[in-house]
């Protein structure tokens, strides 16, 4: 039997459609269209555009409040759409299902393509750098009310002029960030 | 001819790019590099770059989520 199998396994590693919709990277041009039609999907479905990070702020709420703690007098969270969000709770947020979605999503990608491996991490500037980006990019989308995908895809998606003003800003902070990135890990 | 060996395991990118760039530079023509990688997108833009250059290039999967890139400096 088990022989079978592992035969079954090595005939599908070498299956064309195998190696052509699970192995390989879908191309930019394949990729984007998917993004355009799921994003216009979200946008009908939920009745608000894409975002990702925003549903993290929303997940450290309901943590904080969990552990007892409230934040009904945060600015961030005063309005009443926000306020709504919070009371629904997590079961009942579109974006909180979709960021899972994504996640569970990337990993199946993955796994499917054997490209599964837990990385080592190399030093500790690696560390470091991962920490204080992550930091940095959090707290810089929480003041921005959005991310790339939330300020940037869906704000140009939505034809409106703040997602090309966050462009700009990207671009600039792409250039810097690179040149720091040369610098340190180089 | 020497085969020179680019360990870039645990890196992301666009790390493992630059640094076969800068290993590629000091190499003599003729001779072959070896990026080790496991992160994927640098299995996707280091042959591109290589493959746009000129370079002849091979892509071998090592192991799960692992791969090495072999560039030979044919010019």
């Amino acid at each position: 039997m088990e022989k079978k199998e592992t035969k079954f396994f090595d005939q599908l590693k070498n299956n064309a459609y195998y190696i052509k919709w699970l192995k390989n990277p879908f191309t930019y041009v394949t990729a984007a269209v998917l993004l355009s039609l799921f994003q216009t999907i979200t946008l009908a479905v939920t009745k608000e555009p894409w975002g990702v990070s925003g549903v993290f702020a929303y997940w450290g709420a309901w943590v904080f409040e969990a552990f007892g703690g409230s934040v009904d007098k945060w600015y961030y969270f005063a309005s009443s759409g926000a306020q709504a969000v919070l009371n629904d709770g997590f079961i009942n947020h579109a974006g909180t299902w979709r960021n899972l979605g994504i996640i569970i999503g990337a990993l199946t990608a993955t796994l499917l393509a054997s490209g599964f491996k837990i990385k080592k991490i190399k030093s500790k500037k690696q560390i470091i750098a991962a920490s204080l980006g992550g930091l940095l990019m959090g707290y810089g989308a929480r003041l921005a009310f959005g991310c790339n995908i939330g300020a940037l895809y869906s704000g140009i998606a939505s034809l409106s002029l703040s997602g090309w003003v966050f462009a700009i800003g990207m671009f600039f902070g792409a250039i810097v960030g690179s040149k720091l990135l040369v610098k340190f890990f180089m | 001819m020497k085969e020179v060996i680019l360990d870039c395991l645990g890196e992301a990118c666009p790390v493992p790019l630059v640094k076969a760039q800068n290993k590629l530079k000091e190499l003599e023509v003729g001779d072959v590099l070896i990026v080790q990688i496991d992160h994927s997108c640098a299995m996707k833009n280091l042959p591109e770059w290589a493959r746009k250059d000129g370079y002849n290039v091979e892509v071998e999967e090592v192991d799960d989520g692992e791969w090495e890139v072999i560039i030979e400096k044919n010019k």
